[in-house]
């Protein structure tokens, strides 16, 4: 019997140190190898969750407070799947889109093998500090990613990404050491009743800062200045890995923090975390509706689409209020990984970036331009995408509550999306000449991108499964 | 203006911060008591050393990934560097490198065997070792590394595919980096040993891949 947790570990952390080993450029089979072993490793884990509950590790048999647990529930499991399912179609991706001797592609598969070894160990700890291990594994991986061959211009995102990213989890591991000093346990589990128990200011000062690093990281609006420049100057698959799963890793650890050991002090700020949620929708769609450059117009729409993530947390108190949550990470998380290769696909083509160079392509990218409509659907919030459904929830939820501003929000976002999406696709529909810059690109390219954009559309249909996983 | 009001919400955080912490209570939960009760199961009497490599053996794995990870964060920003050897230093300098590094070797062994049993342990010995080498190369007799061929990237990434294996290895008990109390030591020593070597040529690749730009003109 195969521990599939545990596994779900090892197994990246493996196949990076060997990729490392092979050598610059090597390594993108094993890769793609591991990566679908992982995949069905997260489908087996996401079945036993589902019958029977919380799977655990107890690492080194020792047992918290002493040793380190892992445990992965619901939110967990699915969480993991998202990870090994957007990132399997994406390293497919990248194989085609790095040509050999390509310099942003010569350290690229032992970058993501530690990137998605640190994700899925986020994704299933039980202790804060062995979290805050795993955010400078995703931290220093994604930095890795960013700047990888890159120019100045890159190198710069890069670094200012690597000092918010710093600061951040800085913040966080203060915020551990103050806990740790104020109960002498890091525990998740532990910490529960404790901190319930008994709150000292200090206490709080710990949670305003873990939170506030984690916010920074997770590139919530004013914190998000980092973002538009190292996602939209990124090659396109890293770009697609970032927005979907590396921003999505931060969030979660915030609502782990919220529905865990912080539980009683964190609803205190639940309206501030909104506040700011629904700012960074107006402001990122806004900037998505002027951006001239294309993965600019997406990595704004990032930064609007993780506004939604935090109108969730007044509603909390409501079951449907952590559905709509994941909802939101699975849709956005496929439909941006979908976006992001298709923007990868339109650059290559087109040999340019601008939204305006786009005129006319849709006659030579017509399976692109697709997954790109159908990606934006989901953003829209458009029947019957993954995108309707965490609306539809959020919406339902905050009626359901008495809190229609947050409903008007929600939908107001969702207009705002679509003016963004549909500025592309017009200009891709105009009669343009073929410029003398356009070039073929590998199919392979183009039917990942769409497997991920058709995938965060059919998800809609098959939402309960998810949702009835996430309340295990 | 700027600087002020940045100085003084510093002052008013410190201040606040450390007005928390005087008012604290002790904490709930004394680790130091099971740390001790249980050492002599670990396989080692140092607790640091217990709490790095036993109790919490799975934060150290993962930071010795992360340690890794910079390293090849920095390959893949740096490119393909060119040869580089710093000018040579003063005569007097060189000697002195040259007859301090066996001692900083001898050292780095002392402090990897020490720490079994009192502090030391393997980052503080690959530590020394790759002070060994960055002081060499200050020096003029080693010179900036290379893309890394075959042999060093299998040194580099050596000692963490051992711990690795290792861990997957207890894994076949049933759990990860369980130890059998009669093995504890001398896995952790072996782990420790390949540590050492992986982690001094880290630390040294951290700045020996960077200083490319030292070519005398």
């Amino acid at each position: 019997m195969i521990d599939s947790l545990v596994w779900l570990l090892l197994l990246p952390l493996a196949w990076a140190t060997l990729a490392f080993v092979l050598g610059p450029g090597r390594g993108a089979w094993l890769a793609i190898a591991g990566l679908a072993a992982q995949f069905a490793l997260a489908v087996d884990l996401a079945r036993i969750v589902a019958a029977g509950g919380v799977a655990a590790h107890v690492v080194g048999g020792w047992g918290a407070p002493l040793g380190i647990d892992l445990a992965a529930d619901g939110l967990s499991a699915a969480m993991l799947l998202l990870t090994q399912g957007v990132a399997l179609p994406l390293a497919i991706h990248a194989r085609a889109y790095f040509k050999a001797g390509d310099p942003a592609g010569v350290w690229f598969w032992p970058l993501l093998g530690f990137l998605l070894a640190g994700l899925n160990a986020l994704f299933v700890s039980a202790d804060l500090f062995n979290l805050y291990v795993t955010l400078e594994l995703v931290g220093l991986a994604a930095v890795g990613l960013v700047a990888a061959g890159g120019g100045t211009q890159q190198v710069a995102a890069a670094l200012r990404y690597l000092f918010a990213t710093l600061l951040g989890s800085g913040a966080y591991l203060l915020g551990v050491a103050l806990l740790y000093g104020a109960y002498g346990t890091v525990s998740s589990a532990t910490l529960l009743p404790l901190v319930t128990a008994e709150a000292p200011r200090l206490v709080w000062i710990a949670a305003g800062l873990m939170v506030t690093g984690l916010l920074l990281k997770t590139a919530l609006f004013p914190f998000h200045f980092w973002l538009p420049p190292a996602h939209g100057g990124a090659p396109a698959p890293v770009s697609a890995l970032l927005s979907a799963l590396v921003v999505k890793a931060s969030f979660y650890l915030i609502l782990r923090l919220w529905l865990g050991p912080l539980q009683a002090l964190l609803p205190s700020f639940a309206w501030l975390l909104a506040l700011l949620g629904a700012a960074a929708i107006f402001w990122g769609s806004w900037q998505a509706i002027r951006a001239v450059k294309v993965k600019r117009l997406i990595a704004y729409s990032t930064v609007a689409q993780l506004g939604y993530l935090f109108l969730i947390f007044p509603l909390l108190p409501a079951p449907g209020a952590l559905q709509a949550g994941v909802m939101q990470v699975f849709a956005h998380g496929l439909a941006k990984a979908g976006m992001f290769a298709a923007a990868g696909v339109m650059i290559k083509a087109t040999g340019q970036d601008t939204v305006a160079g786009l005129a006319g392509a849709v006659e030579r990218l017509p399976v692109t331009f697709f997954a790109f409509g159908l990606a934006g659907m989901t953003l829209m919030g458009l029947p019957p995408s993954s995108g309707f459904l965490a609306k539809w929830q959020i919406i339902d939820a905050a009626l359901a509550q008495g809190h229609w501003v947050i409903a008007v929000v929600a939908l107001a976002g969702g207009l705002l999306a679509a003016v963004y999406v549909f500025r592309v696709l017009r200009q891709a529909f105009l009669q343009a000449p073929v410029p003398d810059t356009a070039t073929a690109v590998p199919r392979t390219l183009e039917w990942t991108a769409f497997a991920l954009a058709a995938a965060s559309v059919l998800l809609g249909l098959r939402g309960v499964e998810l949702m009835q996983l996430v309340m295990v | 203006m700027k600087r002020f009001a940045v100085i003084c919400s510093a002052l008013l955080f410190v201040g606040s911060l450390a007005a928390a912490m005087l008012e604290l209570a002790p904490a709930a939960i004394d680790l130091r008591g099971p740390v001790a009760a249980h050492l002599a199961a670990s396989g080692v009497s140092h607790p640091v050393t217990a709490v790095l490599l036993n109790y919490r053996g799975y934060d150290t794995l993962l930071e010795i990934a992360v340690l890794l990870l910079a390293l090849l964060a920095i390959l893949a920003v740096v490119g393909e560097p060119g040869a580089a050897r710093p000018a040579p230093a003063h005569p007097v300098l060189q000697t002195l490198a040259r007859l301090a590094t066996p001692l900083m070797i001898v050292v780095a062994v002392y402090l990897l065997w020490a720490g079994a049993f009192r502090p030391g342990g393997a980052f503080q010995a690959g530590a020394v070792l790759a002070a060994a080498g960055v002081l060499l190369h200050l020096a003029g007799l080693l010179p900036g590394w290379q893309t890394p061929r075959l042999r060093l990237r299998l040194g580099l990434a050596g000692g963490f595919a051992l711990f690795l294996a290792v861990a997957g290895g207890l894994l076949a008990q049933g759990t990860l980096l369980q130890y059998p109390p009669a093995l504890a030591g001398g896995l952790i020593l072996l782990i420790e040993s390949g540590l050492t070597l992986s982690l001094a040529l880290t630390l040294a690749g951290l700045f020996l891949f960077l200083s490319r730009d030292e070519v005398a003109p």
